[in-house]
C-alpha cells in the first residue's frame, strides 16, 4: 500500500518527541507507519564490516524499542521498521518515496542551526531536499 | 492491518535488498579515498629526510621501486576483500587463511602501526602549526609541541567519536589544493634550482631515477622501509569496491590513477626537494623537511611567504586526514577482534548516539598520547628524535601485516592458482612476490637495527638502536597479550581456519567440487 506516514528514527529523545507526533498522525488518517533508521559509517577509515553490523544490531533495537512505544501511544495503528545501510537523510528521502509517502515525520534538531550546517543534519537535509511534506517536531518545553 | 515487521525479520531482508546506495562512491571519490588515505602531503613531510637519510641522492629512485611490492600486495588485498568483503583488516583474512594466531598477530601489528605512527603525526601538526603562526620558537621546543600535539590527538579522538565527517565534495577540495600545492613546490623549486638562483642547488640528474647505488643492501631496505611508510593506505582505494558503482570497473581503475598520482608526486617531490640544497640538507631537517625547502624556494616576502603559509596548510589538512585514517582504523580493528572474541568486549561496545565504538576510540587516543609523552621524555633522557623513532619503526610494523596479507592470498586460494593464467599471477605471484620481498625488507631491518649507527647520529639503549627497541617491542609486547586472552576466552581460538573445502574461486562463483578422501592440494 501507499501514503504511509514515514519516522526518522534514531534513539534519541528528539526522535522520541516525533515518534509521538508521528502515531497521532498515522492514527488520524488512518495510515501505516514506517519507522526508518539509516546509518553508513565513514568510508575513510576503512574496516566498516563488522561496525556495519554492530549498527545494525542497534538499528534493529531502536526499531523494537520505536515499535513498542508506538503500540503504547496507540496499539491500533500498525508499524513497520526499516533499517537501511545510508545516511539517515538518504534512507528517510528513499524510504518517503518507495511508500508514496503522505508526510515524513523527524525529530528538531537539539543543535541549533549554526552546528547542524556543519556537523550535517539529518533533518536540515530532510526538509529541504524533500519533495513531500516534512512535519518537524520539538522537544515539549520543559515543565 | 497488523502488519509489525520485526526488525530482525522481514526488515533485515529489506536492508539486504537495497541495492545501490545513492552515496555510492563514483570513480574520483574512490580515488580520493585512496590518496587521502594516504595523505601525500603529510607523509612526505614525515619521511623525506629519512628516505635521503638512507639512499641519498637515489630518493626519486627508492620511491618507485618501494611502490612494486605494494602493488603486489594491493592485487592480494583486492582478492581477498572478494573473499571476505568490506572489512579491510588483515585480521580476518589471515585468520581464515593461515590461522587464528597469525591473524590475531596480524590485526595487533596494524593497530601497533597506528599507535607507533601517532606521535609523528602529533608531532608534524603541532610543529606546522606553529609555524604557520609565526610562533618559530615554540615550533622548535619539544615540549610545546608535545603539549599541541597532545591538543590535536584528543581533538582528533573527538571527532572519530562523534562520527564528523567531511562531504565527499570538501575532500576532494581538500584533496586537490594539498596536490595542486606540492606541484607548485615542485615546479616552482627546478624553475628556480635551473636559473640558478639558489646556492647550494644541484641540477637533477637521470641517474636519480636508476635503480642502483642504493648504499649497499641495508640502504635499500631501510629507504623500502620509509618509503613502505609512504604508500600506507593507499591499499584503501583497493578494498572500497563493495562500495562502488561498478564494482569490477571502479576500483581497479581508481587504483590505478591513484597509484599514477601518488608515484608521481612522490617522485616529482623528491626531486625538487632535493635539487634545492642536496639531500644532505633534507637529512638534517627531517622534522620540517617541507617548510624548511618551502621558505628557502618561496623567500621570505610577499607572495612567497603567502606560498610557504598555503604549504603548512596542505601538510596540516593532510595530517588531520591521516589522523582519521589512522584512529578511525585502529578502533575498528580493536572493534573487530572483539567481535570475533580475539579481544576483550569493552572494546566492541557501541555509543547509541554517535554510533561509533567510542570507547575503543577513546582508549586508542589516550593511550597514543601517553606514548607520545613517554616519546619524548626518553628522547630528552637519552637524546634522539622522537618522529625520526616513529617513522623507522611504523615501516617494520607495515611490513609484516603487509607480507603477511600477501602470503595469507596465496594460501588461501591455493586451490585456483593452477585454474587460470591470471589467478596464477594476480593471486598467486605477485602476492606472494610481495608478501616475501616485504618479509626479507623486515627481517633485514630487524637485523640492521641491532646496530646504534641506525640512525644519525647513532643512539643505543643497551646497545642496539631506540628504533628496534620501539618497533620490536611494541610489536612483541602483543604475543603475551595473545596467550593471556587466550587463557580468558579461547573461543576465537578454537576457530581454526577456513576449510579448503568451501573456499570460493578469486573471480567469484561456486566453489570447486569437494577434495576426495586422501587428495591433497599442494
Amino acid at each position: 500500500m501507499a501514503g504511509e506516514i514515514i519516522l526518522g528514527y534514531d534513539g534519541l529523545e528528539e526522535s522520541r518527541a516525533a515518534l509521538k507526533a508521528a502515531v497521532q498522525v498515522a492514527a488520524a488518517f488512518g495510515r501505516h507507519l514506517v519507522v526508518v533508521f539509516g546509518y553508513e559509517p565513514n568510508p575513510l577509515g576503512g574496516e566498516v564490516r563488522d561496525l556495519r553490523h554492530a549498527i545494525r544490531e542497534i538499528g534493529a533495537k531502536f526499531g523494537e524499542e520505536a515499535t513498542q512505544l508506538a503500540h503504547g501511544f496507540d496499539a491500533s495503528v500498525a508499524v513497520e521498521v526499516e533499517l537501511v545501510d545510508d545516511r539517515p537523510a538518504e534512507a528517510i528521502l528513499r524510504a518517503a518515496e518507495e511508500h508514496d509517502a503522505l508526510l515524513i515525520v523527524v525529530g528538531a534538531e537539539s543543535r541549533g542551526p549554526i552546528a547542524g550546517s556543519l556537523l550535517g543534519s539529518a533533518t536540515y537535509q530532510v526538509v529541504h531536499r524533500s519533495p513531500r511534506p516534512v512535519l518537524v517536531v520539538p522537544l515539549p518545553a520543559e515543565p | 492491518m497488523d502488519t509489525d515487521v520485526s526488525a530482525s525479520g522481514g526488515a533485515g531482508g529489506a536492508v539486504e535488498s537495497k541495492g545501490l546506495k545513492a552515496g555510492a562512491l563514483g570513480l574520483a571519490s574512490a580515488t580520493v579515498v585512496g590518496v587521502a588515505s594516504t595523505a601525500p602531503g603529510y607523509s612526505l613531510a614525515a619521511s623525506l629526510g629519512l628516505v635521503t637519510l638512507y639512499v641519498g641522492l637515489r630518493s626519486p629512485a627508492i620511491m618507485w621501486i618501494a611502490f612494486i611490492p605494494m602493488a603486489c600486495i594491493a592485487s592480494a588485498f583486492f582478492y581477498l576483500n572478494r573473499a571476505d568483503p568490506d572489512c579491510g583488516t588483515n585480521f580476518t583474512w589471515v585468520s581464515r587463511a593461515i590461522g587464528p594466531k597469525s591473524g590475531w598477530m596480524g590485526g595487533w601489528s596494524s593497530m601497533i602501526a597506528d599507535l607507533v605512527i601517532m606521535p609523528s603525526l602529533a608531532y608534524i601538526a603541532a610543529s606546522y602549526t606553529f609555524q604557520l603562526l609565526g610562533l618559530d620558537s615554540m615550533a622548535n621546543s619539544q615540549w610545546w609541541t608535545l603539549a599541541l600535539g597532545i591538543v590535536f590527538i584528543m581533538a582528533m579522538t573527538w571527532i572519530c567519536v562523534v562520527g564528523i565527517e567531511l562531504s565527499a565534495r570538501t575532500q576532494l577540495i581538500l584533496l586537490s589544493t594539498e596536490l595542486a600545492v606540492l606541484v607548485l613546490f615542485s615546479v616552482w623549486a627546478l624553475i628556480r634550482v635551473y636559473a640558478n638562483q639558489i646556492p647550494g642547488s644541484i641540477h637533477p640528474s637521470w641517474s636519480w631515477l636508476a635503480p642502483s647505488d642504493f648504499g649497499g643492501v641495508s640502504g635499500l631496505t631501510g629507504g623500502v622501509l620509509v618509503v613502505v611508510f609512504l604508500y600506507w593506505g593507499w591499499d584503501t582505494a583497493v578494498s572500497v569496491n563493495e562500495e562502488c558503482e561498478d564494482a569490477n570497473r571502479v576500483p581497479g581503475l581508481a587504483a590505478v590513477l591513484s597509484t599514477f598520482i601518488l608515484v608521481g608526486i612522490y617522485v616529482i617531490v623528491a626531486i625538487a626537494a632535493q635539487a634545492v640544497k642536496g639531500p644532505g640538507f633534507l637529512t638534517n631537517h627531517s622534522n620540517d623537511v617541507l617548510s624548511a625547502t618551502g621558505s628557502i624556494i618561496f623567500g621570505t616576502s610577499g607572495w612567497g611567504t603567502l606560498a610557504e603559509k598555503l604549504l603548512i596548510i596542505a601538510v596540516l589538512s593532510s595530517a588531520a586526514a591521516s589522523c582519521q585514517t589512522t584512529i578511525l582504523p585502529a578502533a575498528r580493528t580493536a572493534l573487530s577482534m572483539s567481535t570475533h572474541k580475539a579481544f576483550p568486549p569493552v572494546y566492541s561496545e557501541m555509543d547509541r548516539r554517535y554510533l561509533t565504538p567510542a570507547k575503543s576510540t577513546w582508549i586508542f587516543g589516550i593511550i597514543s598520547s601517553v606514548w607520545f609523552a613517554l616519546l619524548v621524555i626518553a628522547s630528552r633522557l637519552y637524546g634522539g628524535d622522537v618522529l625520526l623513532w616513529s617513522v623507522s619503526s611504523v615501516g617494520l610494523m607495515i611490513s609484516y601485516y603487509y607480507g603477511q596479507t600477501g602470503i595469507a592470498c596465496a594460501i588461501y586460494y591455493r586451490r585456483y592458482l593452477f585454474t587460470s593464467v591470471k589467478n596464477f599471477f594476480l593471486v598467486g605471484l605477485l602476492p606472494l612476490i610481495g608478501g616475501l620481498s616485504l618479509g626479507a625488507v623486515f627481517v633485514k631491518s630487524v637485523w640492521d637495527m641491532t646496530d646504534a649507527a641506525y640512525t644519525d647520529p647513532p643512539q643505543s639503549w643497551l646497545g642496539v638502536s631506540p628504533v628496534l627497541w620501539i618497533g620490536l617491542g611494541a610489536f612483541l609486547g602483543g604475543i603475551p597479550l595473545m596467550f593471556w586472552w587466550q587463557s580468558k576466552d579461547r573461543t576465537f581460538f578454537e576457530r581454526g581456519r577456513d576449510p579448503v573445502d568451501g573456499r570460493p574461486p578469486p573471480e567469484g562463483g561456486e566453489p570447486l567440487p569437494p577434495l576426495v578422501a586422501n587428495e591433497r592440494v599442494l
